[in-house]
């Protein structure tokens, strides 16, 4: 990252963002122009380099994504549902294969057999209609149960937009400093994965001084089997938008920024609705309600990294820089977009916060366990017999998730990889042992995470699976520290070749490079891989054991 | 150290004070020195990184608490936190870490050209690497080498993708041409568009390649290999910001140049001229005998006989003519000592105080114009103080091709959305980062200057206390400055007042407001009054006397200060005291030991005109190529020829040594020992690499050579004693001695006990109050007379890889990067005379013609031609005009009265 290159990119503010417009360069052909990035940046006063290794970054960016139409979801809960193969025979009889392209988790791990179209998504039975689909005749909405154990704080329909944002216009009448208290109260940790409290951060970014500041949000929910923000953003996306205002107005920040996958269309759409609605109902712009508080959205549209899920990743990311992790401090509450003061939350902490402002902190802190407040949502994947999104107060007996909301499994499972590509692998045994917070998935060697659930069926080969979560790394490693760069594709490499050649694994070596990967990565990427292997090899030894020296 | 009050955090368990700002590598550095803790992608000049970790130390935040892995370079420290630099663990990350960097690095140490000075290498060994047991697997050891480049060179096989080298481009230059493209694994370093050095916009500055650890990024000269004899710290020759180079040397021969991190002036940094510029010095074409012109031909002959075929004619001259029809021109591109030579020698032995140098083409404005305001001709601050500014007025000048170093360091500053104002007829480098860019028509920068003065009165952002404690005749100015047309000027300028309104007001309010200005400001009929403006602009907003304030001119050429303090104008002698004070003469009569002359001697347009009316009868040019460099050509050759004795001390046969009656081989910089001033008053040791090529001599020997033929018992060059000389005469330089010069020098005025000054002007001017002097525009007398006839105004400029007449670096590899002079045309001009991009334009004006090829560009307005005199296959000098500033006789190099059309051959004047 480069603070050069963030002062250049932030001249030009929001209305005129480099990132947008590569990605408006990209749409015809799937890779923009060369004439057309000289002239980016040339007006954006940054290197060829810049703008060509940006756009070398991004799967959706790259020249080697040009001509892609259709792209087929390669995330965990497809490849343990095991549908895609015979999903890309389909395919593959009706588009040559230059137009078919990968996207890594489209969110539909309810349904599985997911893939993308021209802006829509598809799962479950709708790969029966592919033809219809190509031809632009056939709109297949998925479905998925939801429900909740304890306070529905998210889930918990809305009044309409004019009375739901109340909330927003008694949060005007209080000052501030009342508001951030109220936050403090309720305890509300980051629901991103590191559960910071969101109290401390909004305290920082307003004591920092400048003119500028800003609210982003990161709902680049990347995590191969995570669906709860896609959920919020196109069930309760006015819960977002709030938070996301009242966040500003704590904090003095004028502008708030949605940073949305790509793979998340139907995201996108709803979020630009609402905001329109907020434009069109007064809500938004100058002087909102009356007061002197004056707010501004700019959606952007993700490019294709799982790295922008890491917040300092998506802040060069928007900035147009590629998307490498920085360093900390500084940190974004000091130093953020454009070098300004920025808060960066997930979807699902900033869409609690009207829930707080409107019942108090202190009644969303007597919610859940003593360090872990509120609730949770949770995405059950398509093994589950009622896949679904599900919020539970947190310290709900992980059984009573899996077994009451979920239904209990359709098939049989081994182990449920709980938390993303870098949270714990869970076997079923250890479901007992469990309540979702933060700190009993901790204590017991897993991680709480963002709360997916990706079940590994019985028969799917563990050493396969941790074949999959190194490519993945290695896919999305941003290349900048060098334990993660090297380290993933040395792992691959050795899972890779001990399923397919006699080589066999130095399980001194492994250890060597998971420890190296766990503790001296820069990210979480890195860092944060070793966890479901180490747990692969302390609950699957005998089944793996034969590929070890 | 374990005082309460200071804190402390615990290194291995011993306990260091911490200072505010630390990293944990920062603390451990200073306390334990830069090896204990191994590193690859930290440098001293760029911010922490953080992709190596191999710096990674374990952390507690108390005695036998909870242990954390953290990398060093980017972490703060936390008072009271227990640091542990080696545990079992942190040794075994960082072996881990190399064996896999090692999985993809070719493992060929013994034939790689950094072998024994490559920081893998270092590291490898520190952590003790014996095996990388990971199975075979994909690897980037097949890349191709990019050799395109006449200086860069890049091994992609050997990168270890630390980003030093796309850091240094951002960080340090300021050009972005370097970064990474792809991601992961497969990641790589890319110029441009994924194009070859030589095709990118790389500015060879080799910033990179010296930052860069391995061999990854190299440059021709193998500057990171270990194979040398010796390596030598000097002072760069080509421009005035005076960068450190550290050279090395094998047998007797210049082996590459690097820029040393500790250098106050450059920390790390040089640009092509400094790094890679050096070939020309023992370049088949220098001259390695004296040449005396026999039969009208210039043939070789000894050093004796030269000296006395030269003592004698200048003896019988003076006899017959008198003292007053012998000239001599010395060289800002010589050392303070040679110069301080030159001068002595013109006006001790000759007995004349017909002596200037090149600063009357250059900067004599400003250190008159400077002088009359605040009593110094001199900039009255720091480069260093752009650090603790807020905002910079850059008049004239284009600091990235002319000062590059300074250059990059401006570019920073703007590129940050820091204030910046740049006054300049061209879109400059500069101007596309700044925040307001005034883009006058050439030549009025009085009205220009009047505009912002008016309008910072109109707004009452005057420093009234400032004003009325240290300077006099503001009320009379500032009546006259009201009592300006606004609507005029800016018909005069074509700038819109508003954005000229914005920009004062913009300057006025900053805290710390320093401005910059080059020959822009100089090379102009009213160059001195501009000057005085811009000395106005800093007195009225109290932007004196304090970091990032005050007037600070970019000095054109390494010495061309020096060349000034020393005494070369007729003037000035010695530390600028009066030559035409009778007092002071007995002064120097009494230190020089022998009669010096008090009457009014020649400037250098002067002593042209001499020649020609025949009053001047030789001339002594020490290193000046006056034909191509000084305006009106053919006027200059007129002058050449009509001498009855022209004496040229060259290292080339330039275009005015072919006019010479003898010709001096002297010696380049790297062959001599000195001291040059740098733009900031900074004196700084040149020191000799090799010894001179056989036949030639320092210029400062060779002076002192025909001083003591002549009878003046001058001794030997030897730098330090006269350095000494100097410093019992010149009052700024009282406290300076070779010795205490040390690595960085020291910046004048050097008190007797040896401190030195970083800031003037801080509690009082030399001449007491600084003065305010009101000046009205007046239309430069070149486009009253000629305009109508030639409608366009071409201003001359300077290109980055080209240094003056181009003499030295025309004979390096930077001619490969540029090489030709081209003229900047507007489209809009270029389509009314059918002129393509590429096509010869014949450029003439009242004295001549010139024919050169048009580059289009929006970087100039219309009716505005650009263009610079680097090669004698132009001559763009012919075109020039002799008009000249006022007050200091500088030539009008920046407004040029011409008309073009398109043409076909290659017309040469």
């Amino acid at each position: 990252m480069s603070k050069n290159l963030s002062y250049l990119s932030g001249r030009k503010g929001l209305d005129f963002n480099l990132f947008e417009e590569l990605g408006i360069a990209a749409k015809a052909t799937g890779t923009p122009d060369p004439v057309e990035m000289e002239r980016l940046r040339n007006e954006f006063l940054f290197g060829s380099a810049n703008v060509y290794g940006t756009v070398s970054f991004y799967d959706f960016l790259k020249k080697e994504n040009e001509g892609k139409e259709l792209f087929v979801c390669n995330g965990s809960a497809c490849l343990t549902a095991g549908t895609q193969s015979s999903l890309k025979d389909k395919i593959s009889s009706l588009l040559p294969a230059e137009k078919v392209g990968e996207m890594c988790c489209l969110g539909r791990c309810h349904e599985n057999s997911a893939f993308h179209y021209q802006g829509r998504n598809y799962s479950g039975d709708a790969i029966n209609q592919i033809r219809d689909i190509l031809d632009n005749k056939a709109a297949v909405k998925d479905s998925y149960q939801t429900g909740h154990i304890g306070t529905p704080v998210l889930t918990a329909p809305y009044s309409e937009v004019a009375s739901y944002y109340q909330i927003l216009k008694n949060c005007l009448t209080r000052s501030p400093e009342e508001l951030l208290d109220e936050l403090k109260k309720s305890g509300l940790r980051g629901r991103g994965g590191a559960g910071f409290p969101i109290a401390f951060k909004l305290a920082s970014c307003k004591e920092a001084p400048s003119d500028v500041r800003f609210i982003v949000c990161n709902a680049d929910e990347g995590d191969p089997g995570a669906y709860s923000d896609r959920y919020i953003m196109e069930e309760r996306p006015h819960a977002l938008l709030m938070g996301m205002m009242i966040a500003g107005y704590i904090t003095g920040a004028a502008w708030g920024v949605l940073y949305i996958r790509a793979e998340y269309p139907e995201s996108i759409r709803i979020m630009e609705e609402a905001i329109h609605h907020l434009n069109d109902t007064g809500l938004l712009g100058q002087n909102i309600l009356g007061s002197s508080f004056s707010f501004r959205f700019k959606i952007i549209k993700a490019q294709g990294a799982y790295i922008c899920g890491e917040e300092t990743a998506l802040l060069s990311s928007i900035e147009g820089q590629r998307p490498e992790v920085r360093v900390r401090p500084p940190y974004p509450t000091q130093q953020g977009l454009f070098n300004k003061p920025t808060v960066v939350n997930n979807v699902e902490t900033l869409a609690c916060i009207p829930y707080i402002m409107q019942y108090g902190g202190d009644n969303y802190a007597n919610i859940g366990t003593e360090k872990s407040k509120g609730t949770k949502l949770i995405s059950l994947d398509g093994h589950f017999r009622k896949p679904g999104i599900y919020e539970v107060d947190m310290g709900t007996p992980l059984s009573e998730v899996i077994y009451g909301l979920g239904g209990g499994f359709k098939s049989n499972i081994k182990a449920m990889h709980i938390g993303g590509p870098l949270g714990g692998l869970v076997p079923v045994h250890k479901i007992k042992d469990l309540t979702v917070d933060f700190e009993s998935f901790a204590q017991n060697g897993f991680l709480l995470g963002h709360a997916s659930v990706v079940c590994i069926p019985e028969e799917f080969p563990m050493m396969e699976y941790i074949r999959h979560l190194f490519q993945f790394t290695a896919h999305e490693s941003c290349g900048k520290c060098f334990p993660c760069r090297l380290g993933s594709t040395r792992g691959f490499e050795m899972f890779d070749k001990a399923l397919n050649d006699s080589y066999r694994i130095d399980r001194n070596l492994l250890m060597d490079l998971l420890e190296t990967m766990e503790i001296g990565s820069l990210c979480a990427l890195g860092g944060g891989l070793p966890l479901p292997i180490k747990n692969a090899l302390t609950y699957f030894e005998d089944e793996i054991k034969a590929y070890f020296q | 150290m374990t005082d309460n009050k200071i804190p402390v955090a615990y290194i291995n368990d011993k306990p260091y004070a911490i200072e505010q700002g630390d990293t944990i590598l920062k603390l451990i550095k200073r306390n334990l020195g830069k090896n204990l803790v191994p590193t690859l992608c930290d440098a001293p000049n760029l911010e922490p990184f953080g992709s190596c970790r191999v710096c990674s130390v374990d952390v507690a935040l108390t005695k036998g608490g909870q242990v954390k892995t953290q990398a060093s370079c980017h972490t703060p420290v936390m008072p009271g936190s227990y640091i542990y630099t080696d545990t079992e663990r942190i040794k075994k990350l960082r072996k881990n870490i190399i064996e896999l960097v090692l999985t993809d690095h070719p493992l060929d140490c013994l034939t790689c050209e950094v072998n024994n000075n490559c920081e893998l290498q270092t590291v490898a060994a520190q952590v003790g690497i014996r095996k990388v047991r990971y199975p075979e697997g994909k690897t980037h050891l097949d890349r191709q080498k990019d050799l395109s480049h006449p200086y860069m060179t890049m091994d992609l096989s050997k990168c270890i993708n630390c980003y030093r080298c796309v850091r240094a481009c951002d960080e340090v230059q300021g050009e972005f041409v370097l970064s990474m493209s792809g991601r992961g694994f497969d990641s790589r370093i890319i110029k441009g568009n994924d194009v070859s050095f030589f095709e990118s916009d790389c500015v060879s500055c080799g910033a990179c390649a010296q930052a860069c650890p391995t061999s990854a990024i190299s440059d021709v000269f193998e500057s990171k290999s270990v194979v040398a004899d010796k390596k030598v710290r000097t002072v760069c020759t080509y421009c005035g910001v005076g960068c450190n180079l550290e050279v090395a040397v094998v047998n007797n021969e210049v082996k590459s140049i690097q820029a040393p991190y500790d250098a106050a002036v450059n920390q790390g940094h040089t640009c092509l001229k400094g790094r890679f510029a050096f070939s020309f010095y023992n370049h088949p074409d220098r001259i390695r005998t004296p040449l005396i012109r026999k039969n009208g031909e210039l043939t070789p002959a000894s050093w004796d006989e030269a000296y006395s075929f030269i003592a004698e004619k200048l003896t019988a001259i003076k006899k017959e003519y008198g003292p007053d029809a012998i000239a001599g021109i010395s060289s800002a591109r010589c050392t303070n000592e040679e110069n301080y030579l030159m001068q002595k020698f013109i006006r001790a032995v000759i007995g004349t105080n017909n002596i200037d140098c090149c600063a009357r083409v250059c900067h004599s404005p400003t250190a008159l114009g400077m002088q009359r305001t605040f009593g110094t001709g001199a900039a009255t601050n720091s480069i260093e103080d752009i650090k603790h500014t807020d905002c910079i007025l850059v008049i004239g000048a284009n600091p990235t091709d002319g000062h590059p170093v300074t250059g990059a360091k401006l570019k920073q500053f703007a590129m940050k959305g820091k204030t910046t104002i740049v006054v300049d007829p061209r879109r400059i480098e500069l101007a596309k980062y700044a925040t307001y860019h005034l883009q006058l028509r050439p030549g009025t920068n009085v009205a220009l200057l009047n505009m912002m003065l008016y309008y910072i009165m109109t707004e009452g952002l005057e420093d009234k206390d400032f004003i009325s404690r240290r300077t006099e005749g503001y009320e009379s100015f500032k009546s006259h400055v009201l009592s300006q047309n606004i609507d005029e000027l800016e018909e005069i300028t074509g700038v819109p007042k508003e954005l000229v309104k914005k920009a004062a007001i913009a300057y006025a309010t900053a805290p710390n407001a320093m401005s910059f200005h080059g020959l822009g400001v100089t090379e102009h009929s009213q160059g001195t009054f501009t000057v005085m403006l811009i000395a106005d602009l800093a007195m009225i907003t109290g932007n004196i006397g304090r970091p990032g304030v005050g007037v600070n001119p970019l000095r054109g050429q390494n010495n061309v200060q020096g060349a000034a303090d020393m005494g070369c104008q007729p003037h000035q002698g010695a530390g600028y005291l009066n030559a035409y004070d009778p007092e002071i003469n007995r002064q120097y009569e009494a230190f020089y030991g022998t009669k010096i002359p008090l009457g009014k001697g020649y400037k250098i347009p002067e002593m042209f005109e001499a020649s020609i009316n025949g009053k001047l009868k030789a001339l002594w040019l020490m290193g000046e190529d006056v034909v191509q460099t000084d305006p009106n050509t053919q006027k200059v050759i007129k002058a050449m020829e009509n001498l009855d004795l022209l004496v040229v001390q060259e290292l080339f046969l330039t275009e005015t040594a072919k006019y010479a009656t003898v010709i001096l081989p002297g010696a380049s910089f790297l062959e001599k020992s000195g001291t040059y001033t740098n733009g900031e008053r900074r004196i700084q040791k040149v020191q000799k690499v090799v010894e001179p090529l056989p036949g030639t001599r320092p210029d400062g020997q060779i002076i002192c050579d025909i001083m003591n033929v002549m009878g003046f018992n001058q001794g030997d060059y030897e730098p330090g004693k006269i350095l000494q000389e100097i410093a019992q005469i010149v009052p700024f330089f009282a406290g300076v001695t070779w010795e205490n010069l040390g690595t960085n020098g020291k910046q004048w005025p050097v008190k007797p006990d040896g401190t030195d000054t970083k800031i003037l002007h801080t509690e009082t001017f030399k001449i007491g109050k600084g003065k305010f002097h009101h000046f009205d525009f007046e239309e430069s007398k070149e486009l009253v007379q000629h305009a109508k006839e030639y409608p366009y105004i071409i201003t001359t400029n300077r290109e980055l890889e080209h240094y003056n007449a181009g003499t030295m670096t025309r004979r390096t590899r930077n001619v490969q990067i540029l090489k030709e002079d081209v003229l900047l045309i507007h489209p809009e001009d270029a389509a009314r005379h059918f002129i393509q991009d590429g096509d010869m334009v014949c450029v003439e004006s009242p004295r001549g013609k010139v024919d050169i090829k048009a580059r289009l560009t929006d970087e100039v307005k219309p009716g505005v031609l650009s263009s610079t005199f680097h090669f004698p296959e132009v001559m763009l000098n012919m075109i020039t005009s002799d008009v000249h500033d006022s007050e200091a006789m500088c030539p009008e190099y920046k407004v040029v009265a011409v008309n073009i059309r398109k043409s076909k051959g290659k017309y040469k004047g």
